[in-house]
């Protein structure tokens, strides 16, 4: 570090110097900046600012205070969404992260020849639009040609309900999402479990430490950092649902896979209702800030010395 | 070799998991290829059929009944233009954010990365005013706008992880040597990042091609991109599966084919190298 600021003394001595570098600094920030704000910034301000007012298109704006956000605690289909929306999020997390980090310990073990193979297999669905995702798999839960009823009726499983039924719309969903989402975690932990050192394993192996053991005092103690990475990013994207359930339900049947984003579309661009639907994407914004907020504390470390 | 025999029974384990995976990642896209080869009544039997004679009269149909070429244009379009402008704003924000001792520079980066929670429904209505008051409706500039700030909380939060894992004397020799700050940029920085920046390109192409609401909100008839095309086979009360099938490999093709390629930058960019300790 001394010797750093000591090469550098001549170059912020020269006047101007360090003025002329934070102007530099910021005009490299700003188109960025300006294209945060224009797309990002200034459309959630004026959605905040609708959710005070009773809005729908071609109409006056009325403004109501907090009553939309009041209706939202009032409305059954309202809370069923947010419910939804929890169960979701709790389920697509949870077994994606369980598959995901599972395969990648598997993969890990193969010679990386097969691994990387196999891992650029695994990685397909990712990289599949989530529309054409459920395109798919609405196929797949079609109950006369679809190939999930076609292997449930041959060993001998029948009256699944699949999509049409308000008990397994839910959790088919969700499987979808586990096929779609599993991968990224794939991907990710596997270069997380890159980075542990080959030393630790021969350790526990001459402790005599099981896989197991070895799996949970070994390698998912270093693979914190990963996991709240995936966490994070995994279950924002899971607690913001849209496209998944907008091709395979729609919400439906009977609003029993209704998630907030869904709901909030609905409100706004189905029943027009537009002050109500900026409400609730305001209130799936607060949650999402509280949920997950503590695990976004931005590393504020500098550069590499 | 004793070691090895001792593990077989937990080796024969682990590759019928490997093989159950696999046939679970495949199977649903395996499905959707073959379907788009079949004619309806091959498609719609109750057990799956291996064995058909196949046609090409889906991918005609999509071209000739439904305006396929033009959506692929669109999204090529789209999905390019918008990454190479993520790129180069993202890696400009990412160096002034990390190399300028900016004392704002993490105020700023929380507030590109909350842009990273805001739900995107709330961003639809307010978007789509602003861009048609600018005129943009209905050009492939209003979503290669939207795409453009949607992916750049992430560029710039995975590219300042790869600058901040460059020491900064590498720029400062190059500064002494006589370059300005932004000739190190080029010459000295950029070079030792460029694993970082192709994680941003496949991320930003792929989420750019894939990307249905934006597209959905801020095109018109003529401006259609991929997803939009798709998502109106999907809404329609009956699906034309021959013609989606079609449609859904050519939109999936692309971005399967380019995935296969930078592999190896998709497991580093999403990880911005962040796990690298």
């Amino acid at each position: 570090m001394s010797t750093t600021t000591a090469r550098l003394a001549p170059l912020r001595s020269r006047p101007g110097y360090a003025k002329r570098e934070l102007r530099l600094a910021y005009f490299l920030i700003l188109p960025a900046a300006l294209a945060i704000f224009l797309v990002m910034i200034l459309p959630l301000g004026f959605a905040i600012y609708a959710s005070f007012f009773q809005y729908s298109l071609g109409q006056p704006m009325v403004f109501v205070f907090f009553d939309n956000y009041i209706a939202f605690f009032k409305d059954a289909t309202a809370l069923r969404s947010l419910l939804n929306t929890i169960i979701f999020t709790v389920l697509s997390l949870s077994l994606c992260i369980s598959i995901g980090v599972g395969m990648s310990v598997l993969l890990k073990s193969l010679s990386p020849r097969v691994g990387n193979v196999l891992r650029a297999i695994f990685a397909m669905p990712i990289l599949i639009s989530p529309i054409i995702a459920s395109l798919i798999w609405r196929y797949m839960y079609d109950p006369t040609y679809g190939l999930i009823y076609f292997v449930l009726n041959s060993i001998g499983l029948h009256g699944f309900g699949g999509l049409t039924a308000s008990s397994t719309a839910l959790i088919c969903i969700v499987i979808t999402d586990v096929w779609h989402a599993t991968p990224f975690i794939i991907l990710v932990a596997s270069a997380g479990l890159t980075v542990i050192p080959e030393e630790l394993y021969e350790a526990a192996r001459i402790d005599g430490a099981g896989a197991a053991r070895t799996l949970f005092n070994v390698t998912l103690p270093l693979l914190t950092k990963t996991l709240v990475i995936l966490i994070l990013i995994r279950g924002t994207d899971a607690f913001r649902v849209f496209d998944l359930i907008y091709g395979l339900t729609g919400g439906g049947p009977a609003n029993s896979t209704t998630s907030l984003s869904i709901f909030a579309y609905q409100q706004a661009y189905e029943n027009n209702q537009m002050g109500y639907g900026m409400a609730v994407a305001v209130l799936t914004l607060i949650a999402l800030i509280l949920l997950f907020g503590p695990l976004m504390r931005n590393s504020a470390r500098g550069r590499a010395e | 070799m004793r070691a090895t025999r001792k593990v077989r029974p937990a080796s024969v384990v682990k590759w019928i998991i490997l093989v159950v995976f696999l046939i679970w990642t495949v199977v649903p896209i395996a499905l959707v290829v073959i379907n788009s080869f079949k004619v309806p009544k091959d498609i719609f039997t109750k057990a799956p059929t291996l064995i058909f004679q196949p046609t090409i009269q889906n991918y005609v149909n999509a071209f000739t009944k439904s305006d396929f070429g033009s959506y692929f244009l669109n999204s090529t379009i789209v999905a390019l233009s918008s990454t190479v402008i993520v790129i180069l704003i993202g890696t400009f924000a990412a160096y002034g954010l990390t190399s300028f001792q900016l004392r704002a520079a993490n105020g700023i980066a929380n507030g590109f990365l909350v842009g990273k929670l805001v739900p995107v429904i709330a961003l639809l209505l307010p978007l789509f005013v602003i861009i048609n008051a600018i005129g943009l409706r209905g050009t492939l500039a209003g979503p290669a706008i939207a795409h453009v700030a949607l992916n750049l909380p992430f560029a710039v939060w995975l590219l300042m992880g790869f600058i901040r894992d460059v020491p900064q004397e590498l720029e400062q020799a190059a500064m002494i040597d006589g370059c300005t700050k932004m000739q190190a940029f080029w010459r000295v920085l950029l070079p030792v990042i460029l694993p970082g920046v192709a994680a941003v390109f496949i991320l930003s192409m792929q989420y750019s091609w894939n990307e249905l609401l934006f597209s959905l909100q801020l095109t018109t008839i003529g401006t259609y991109t991929l997803p939009v095309g798709i998502a109106s086979f999907v809404g329609a009360v009956s699906v034309d599966w021959g013609t989606s099938s079609a449609a859904a490999t050519l939109t999936m093709a692309p971005m399967i084919v380019l995935g296969f390629f930078v592999q190896k930058y998709l497991a580093e960019g999403t990880t911005g190298g962040a796990v690298k300790g």
